[in-house]
């Protein structure tokens, strides 16, 4: 028997640009299943450009804080949470990194390397450790506890009892117990 | 030959009797009765040996005619890239003919696209966006605008199919008629097209410039309205405060461009980089003068396909403004973002004719065919990742000029975000840079590092660069 390793919770944004091309947005969505990831909880949204400043305020003050602001405010995103095990540097790892025009070259297989346009229209967003995990989910997903949800639902991750819901984009129970 | 043809065939016909007869004859002392659908599989086989051979004979025959020296070729549309959104037009990739074919999603080689043959159209214009193509095109009754592609932002127009039923499709592929709004549609006549990301300028003879598509940054030309959808909309916009005598239309992938007949350069949409050259890095949805060193000069051309600008002047000088991180400006400065046009004095480049801009790559054409590039990438030049912040040329061997063709040149260059496209003045298209989707019409999937014809059965007069897939203008040799 193999000893499980305790669920991770991630965010993954999708940006204006993959969002706005609907095959694309599938394609990552299938490539996210295919790497063990479960959908915990989707949202799409449109952010106003105060929610956006307000989401980036750590790079406040960077040149790209601007661009980064217009660019995700300019349309509607799709947000989730994400559960695996090591979750947030896995996603990372599939995002590839931030600058897509070296990303294309260097890291082709990647997320980004494979759909981001500039460094700017980067396709993708991942929180980079625990604590920003959790103060994104919170900012996202003011009516997710996090708490609860380890005690009552991250079991049946564990025990993968689970199938994916195409239309509502989460994975839900099969056991008909729960 | 020492038999003449017709008596091969009787002979052929005979031998194919005989073994018929024979195998009959076996069959039947096998198993002592006759196949019919054998029989019928020998017989039909004789014929096609037969019809094989008479036609060989009449191809012996046949009288050639050659074109003439005033003979025209007639124009014809090249397509290649990637088609799952149905940029590409050929309606056939996503809806196959036959059931059991298969969807094609990557064309990897050039493709006629016979839409505007049958139908009759001249094309005019073709500009390309991300995952959509627009047309100009001039058909007996007057202009039109074609669009096909993905509409997600109303980028190719309102197609509600059947109508009013409220199904309105958020994929077109195959061109089909943007309606402009006009009194009379058969006086409209349209000069030219442009595309960015998710946006179409259309600029026409008298009736000034619309607009359609995505607006967040105001790359439509009208105000910002936040939170506003874009998806399934009607609404074409002409765009009001702009001087009547515009030239030119360019579209960034966020931000457009405005040249007029005297030289002035006229810009709006998202300036976060600098984009837009108006001295600050917000998003205006008003066109306005560009800023900097481009005022009181000449300009004849601008390039933009994503963040970094450049333009060129009568005179021939080079100015640039927008993102700098791949040290596309470093010559004049070192900040990565310019606000303010700057000229970028490369020197003894010759007369520069042509410019494009993409990512992180640039390239000028000068007036003796001569290809610079610069900026990080596949620049051409060898099978490394390149950093170059002042223009190096491309040997003028790999653009086809050798002991044969001492005076081939280099007439345009485009640039898609990560590669290249050149077109010298024999009407060859040479294309470069990172092969995604297979845009760069070379058959295969991998990049290319340096300048590679793709082979074309006509003579290329105009070539367009979206971000995944390419069209090419040309022109049949007879």
């Amino acid at each position: 028997m193999s000893i499980l390793k305790p669920l991770q919770l991630t965010l993954a944004i999708l940006k204006p640009d993959i969002v706005a091309q609907p095959h694309i947005a599938s394609q990552i969505k299938n490539i996210i299943l295919r790497h063990g990831f479960y959908f915990v909880r989707s949202k799409l949204l449109t952010l106003t450009r105060a929610k956006a400043e307000e989401f980036y305020k750590e790079h406040e003050g960077k040149f790209f804080h601007n661009r980064l602001v217009s660019f995700m405010s300019s349309g509607p995103i799709s947000i989730h949470i994400l559960a695996r095990e090591n979750a947030i540097a896995e996603w990372r790892k599939l995002m590839g990194p931030t600058k897509v025009l070296r990303t294309i070259y260097e890291n082709p297989e990647s997320i980004r390397g494979q759909f981001g346009l500039t460094d700017t229209r980067n396709s993708t967003h991942g929180s980079d450790s625990p604590e920003t995990a959790k103060c994104e989910i919170k900012f996202f997903f003011p009516e997710f506890n996090i708490k609860e949800w380890e005690v009552s639902e991250a079991p049946l991750f564990s025990d993968r009892k689970l199938e994916f819901d195409p239309v509502k984009g989460v994975h839900f129970c099969v056991d008909p117990k729960w | 030959m020492a038999a003449p043809l017709s008596t091969c065939i009787r002979l052929t016909e005979r031998t194919y009797s005989q073994q018929s007869t024979q195998i009959l004859k076996n069959l039947k002392h096998e198993r002592g009765a006759l196949t019919w659908s054998c029989l019928v599989q020998i017989l039909r086989n004789a014929s096609y040996a037969t019809i094989r051979l008479r036609k060989l004979e009449q191809r012996k025959n046949q009288i050639f005619q050659y074109a003439g020296e005033d003979a025209k070729g007639a124009d014809r549309l090249y397509v290649w890239g990637n088609a799952t959104t149905g940029a590409l037009g050929i309606k056939t990739y996503l809806r196959p003919k036959r059931y059991g074919q298969h969807e094609i999603l990557t064309q990897k080689r050039p493709a006629r696209l016979r839409f505007m043959d049958v139908n009759k159209f001249k094309v005019l214009d073709v500009a390309c966006g991300y995952g959509f193509t627009v047309f100009a095109v001039k058909s007996n009754t007057g202009h039109k605008l074609l669009g096909c592609g993905i509409n997600s932002d109303s980028q190719v127009g309102f197609h509600e199919e059947p109508r009013n039923s409220g199904r309105v499709l958020e994929y077109i592929i195959q061109p089909a008629v943007i309606d402009l709004p006009q009194n009379d549609p058969a006086a409209l006549r349209l000069k030219q097209v442009a595309c960015g990301r998710a946006h179409t300028l259309i600029l026409t003879e008298k009736h000034g410039v619309f607009s359609l598509g995505n607006n967040a940054y105001g790359q439509c030309g009208r105000g910002i309205v936040e939170g506003e959808i874009f998806s399934k909309k009607s609404s074409v916009y002409r765009i009001p405060g702009l001087p009547e005598n515009i030239t030119k239309v360019v579209c960034g992938q966020d931000h457009s461009f405005f040249l007029t007949e005297t030289g002035m350069v006229y810009s709006c949409g998202l300036g976060a980089d600098g984009q837009t050259g108006l001295g600050h890095y917000k998003a205006t949805g008003i066109p306005s003068q560009v800023v900097g060193d481009i005022r009181g000069e000449n300009i004849i051309d601008i390039a933009s396909a994503a963040d970094c600008v450049l333009a060129i002047s009568d005179k021939g000088d080079l100015f640039g403004w927008g993102n700098s991180e791949y040290s596309q400006l470093s010559v004049v400065t070192d900040a990565t973002q310019v606000h303010t046009s700057r000229h970028l004095p490369f020197g003894k480049l010759g007369k520069i004719i042509k410019a494009c801009a993409g990512g992180s790559i640039c390239g000028i054409v000068n007036d003796q065919g001569q290809v610079f590039v610069w900026g990080f990438g596949i620049l051409g030049k060898g099978p490394q990742l390149e950093m170059a912040d002042f223009p190096t040329e491309i040997p003028p061997t790999l653009f086809g000029r050798n002991e044969l063709q001492t005076d081939t040149k280099v007439v345009d260059i485009k640039c898609g975000l990560s590669y290249y496209g050149a077109l010298t003045d024999r009407g060859d298209l040479y294309t470069w840079g990172k092969n995604k989707w297979g845009c760069l019409g070379l058959i295969y999937n991998k990049d290319q590092y340096f300048p590679l014809k793709v082979s074309l059965p006509a003579e290329s007069k105009m070539v367009r660069c979206g971000v995944d897939h390419m069209v090419v203008l040309s022109q049949s040799y007879c």
